[in-house]
């Protein structure tokens, strides 16, 4: 009903295959180590090597919300290892506190969430910067409350989530619960950002928040929720790691910068905008298969954060590169 | 003419991935001369100053500049060459100094340091030579986006330019600026610079240009002295046919009931603003920079709130305090500044139009629900004509009349009842500007309507059915349909009708 009658505006198109970088860097990886260690190709050792990496994973996935929508979360290694250290403390050997203690813990890590993301929306403190004190602050704490060293006791009903492992499971042969775990909380994020209007909101927020705002996104619960996920993610991580790898003082050290490359290797864009939850996925399952590989190339473990950072300073090189070439 | 042109495109040709941008465009300027290149959105006039400036290679075609055939693969060659492009979107540091932006990349150093009084004195004779009155020394972020505009072109005359283009610089200016920047744009024709205009505005290309030449789909249409293209001539090469009914008809009926009443508003911005939005009507609300027409539109979606007085929907007093209730009352936005404020410019044509839909609704409604489906949306872009080959491509990359109509859509969905637009025509093509009165026309004649501020006085003229007029936060006036220009001017200086408490403030 214009003054100006058009032809028909839009044809459609084919769709795209989106095949996600991340999906290919990890066969590639996959595939080398196979080629070292044969092996790797059964079953029970990718479901060994899914076990080991579910961590990573869920952390990934939490790290992703964060970074959808403009922001970093660098508390969730801190809070990884809060859950440790509370969890042996406030267990202490009892089976039966074992899931009231997870409950805590649960309440625990929102609270933390929830702190960082007020900060951020409402004292408009860039996120790096709020997460960083929150990371100092509960590192602080965890390590005063257990005194500086490993304390309590896990229970095996708790150590099972991360270590428990299903024989003689038909077709895969082993299933571990960890495994199992990771799947229900992909499938909870993936439903999150796909399922829901949630996601396109993030992705709204973190391209432009003034715009986002303007147009009535509630830019602030958007914002706040994504940092209540990625700190739920670090502590679901933080349980799998005291199964398997029981107490200590440096449980997730490190382990929010390992989820920011692996978002990144995964093709999520760092600042926001633009990913999906299989940038986290398929991210973190690659940097697990790349220390996998230096593992039995015998490098040393130092040498692994070396190539994390080139890794992760290549992926956002290529990001830069593949963005100016499409314009 | 014996004259040798101080430029000469001839040939040009680029052709983007499944786009013929350019194609076999010859274009030329002589000493002294503006020419004015007028073409809808997508006619190739960014392409080819892009290519003069050195950002793009071209497929084929040369670039002469005095006679001597240049060859650009960085826009600093084209720099050195004397060509300086003033973009639409102005290029200087905010929290930097007039004369340090300026200077940028030239300073005069001395023994090696910085030579901050010799700066500050050339830059100071620049801008005397350009008529502003801007102190050196200020910020470049507390000047006005006129000034700041004065500011690139005394940057662009540092380097002995011989080629100036100015691609729309009028668009962000409001009447009284726009005169002052035609008038140095006279005084640098006087100096033999070459300007490049390129504009939208009509009536400021037959006052200013000495040529024109029409690009439409990559392609020369023709060039012509100025008083051989008579504006209708201009508009019917752009589009390729006659825009008659450029605005839409006069309402079908009377203003109705009254939807929304403002008393009283006012805030840091704002005096004492009352005025009534009734059903059926387009508002128009003029006046110059800084009085207060950017800062009701804000007001009135709450992203800038009144501070004091009353706001009331449909007879009810409602709190406009954020953008999101201001979204629930059924009030939507159109900002002025699309790229900042409208759009996320990474997000496809789809998720920008769906994006206030989608933040209103409860937050685990499934995605494809109702009125969110893909179809659902695409029907209603496809009803607004937004050309895009699909609307799941980025919206970034189409035109800003394509952009504009999408986020049109985004209010249309939301089913709103007023509709606040700043700007709405900014740098658009006449054939979406058209498309666009048209759809406000549509939406106020079904019982809703709308609130739009604007610099472009013809635009209010044409499509208001009444005109609030602003002048120091106050509405000055409020002038009927059919006003002359000239009335409302004067109203905005604040020369007549003032209330009598004014006088001296």
């Amino acid at each position: 009903m214009t003054t100006v009658p058009q032809t028909s505006p839009s044809r459609h198109r084919p769709a795209r295959i989106a095949v996600n970088a991340g999906l290919v860097i990890f066969i590639a990886l996959y595939a080398a180590i196979a080629f070292l260690q044969p092996n790797y190709l059964e079953p029970g050792l990718f479901m060994n090597f899914l076990r080991r990496a579910a961590p990573l994973v869920i952390l990934a996935c939490g790290q992703l919300y964060v970074i959808l929508t403009g922001g970093f979360d660098l508390s969730m290694g801190a809070v990884a290892t809060l859950v440790v250290l509370a969890a042996s403390i406030l267990i202490n050997g009892d089976p039966d506190a074992t899931w009231a203690v997870i409950g805590a813990l649960y309440t625990m890590g929102i609270a933390v969430g929830l702190v960082n993301g007020l900060v951020i929306t409402f004292l408009k403190v860039p996120s790096i910067i709020t997460t960083l004190g929150t990371m100092l602050l509960v590192n602080g704490l965890a390590l005063a409350w257990s005194g500086g060293a490993a304390r309590g006791d896990l229970p095996d009903n708790f150590r099972n989530l991360g270590r428990l492992v299903w024989r003689d499971v038909p077709l895969i042969g082993t299933l571990p619960l960890a495994a199992l775990v990771l799947a229900a909380f992909v499938a909870l994020a993936w439903f999150g950002l796909s399922g829901t209007v949630y996601g396109k909101r993030a992705l709204a927020v973190g391209d432009n928040p003034r715009a986002a705002e303007l147009a009535g996104t509630p830019v602030a619960a958007t914002r706040i929720l994504a940092f209540v996920v990625s700190a739920v993610s670090a502590v679901t991580a933080g349980i799998l790691l005291g199964g398997f790898s029981g107490v200590s003082v440096n449980a997730g050290e490190g382990l929010e910068l390992q989820a920011i490359a692996a978002c990144v290797i995964g093709g999520a864009q760092l600042l926001g905008g633009r990913g999906s939850i299989w940038s986290a996925v398929f991210g973190a399952l690659s940097l697990f298969a790349l220390f996998t590989l230096l593992n039995l190339l015998g490098l040393p473990q130092a040498l692994r954060d070396s190539i994390q950072g080139l890794i992760l300073i290549a992926a956002v090189g290529a990001t830069v590169w593949r963005t100016r070439r499409r314009t | 003419m014996t004259v040798v042109p101080a430029l000469s495109m001839t040939g040009i040709s680029k052709a983007f991935p499944g786009v013929r941008a350019l194609d076999g465009v010859d274009f030329e300027c002589l000493p002294g001369e503006v020419h004015a290149i007028c073409g809808e959105n997508g006619a190739g006039k960014s392409t080819l100053m892009k290519i003069l400036g050195g950002s793009y290679r071209p497929d084929a075609g040369a670039i002469h500049l005095a006679g001597k055939a240049m060859q650009f693969t960085h826009p600093r060659q084209a720099a050195e060459a004397g060509i300086a492009i003033i973009h639409q979107e102005l290029s200087l540091l905010p929290h930097r100094t007039v004369a340090d932006n300026i200077f940028m990349g030239h300073e005069i150093a001395r023994r090696g340091l910085l030579d901050k009084a010799a700066m500050r004195e050339r830059a100071a004779e620049l801008l005397r030579r350009i008529g502003a009155r801007i102190d050196p020394q200020a910020l470049v972020s507390s000047l006005s986006i006129a000034f700041q505009q004065l500011v690139e072109i005394a940057k662009a005359l540092l380097l002995d330019t011989r080629i100036l283009v100015m691609d729309e610089p009028t668009a962000a200016l409001d009447e009284r600026d726009s005169r002052t920047l035609l008038n140095l744009v006279d005084s640098l024709r006087g100096d033999g610079v070459s300007i490049v205009y390129i504009s939208h505005r009509m009536p400021e290309v037959t006052a200013i240009a000495d040529r024109i030449t029409i690009l439409k789909d990559g392609r020369k249409i023709w060039t012509r002295p100025r008083d051989a293209a008579p504006i209708s001539e201009i508009v019917r090469a752009m589009v390729g046919r006659d825009l008659k009914d450029f605005y839409p008809a006069a309402p079908a009926s009377m203003p109705r009931e009254v939807l929304l009443s403002i008393k009283g508003g006012t805030n840091g911005a704002l005096r004492d603003v009352t005025f009534d939005v009734r059903a059926g009507e387009i508002i128009g609300v003029a006046g110059l920079e800084d009085s207060g027409k950017g800062a009701l539109a804000q007001a009135l979606v709450g992203d800038a709130p009144f501070t004091s007085g009353t706001v009331a929907l449909r007879g009810q007093p409602i709190a406009l305090r954020t953008p999101r209730q201001a979204t629930a009352a059924g009030i939507g936005y159109l900002p002025g500044d699309r790229k900042r404020e409208g759009l996320a410019l990474r997000q496809s044509v789809r998720d920008n139009a769906l994006l206030t839909l989608r933040s209103m609704v409860g937050l685990l409604t499934r995605p494809q629900r109702g009125a969110l489906a893909d179809g659902v949306i695409d029907e209603r872009l496809r009803a607004m004509d937004v050309r895009a080959a699909d609307f799941g491509q980025e919206i970034g990359t189409l035109s800003g009349g394509n952009q504009q109509k999408a986020i049109i859509v985004r209010w249309l969905a939301q089913a709103s009842d007023i509709l606040v637009f700043v700007e709405p025509t900014r740098g658009i093509d006449i054939a979406a500007k058209a498309a666009i009165y048209e759809t406000m026309r549509v939406f106020a004649d079904s019982g809703r309507c709308i609130v739009v501020v604007s610099s472009d006085m013809p635009e209010l003229i044409g499509i208001a059915d009444r005109v609030l007029v602003m002048h120091q936060g106050r509405i000055s006036g409020d002038v009927p349909r059919g006003a002359s220009e000239e009335e409302i001017m004067h109203l905005a200086l604040g020369l007549a009708d003032a209330p009598s408490e004014e006088t001296g403030a």
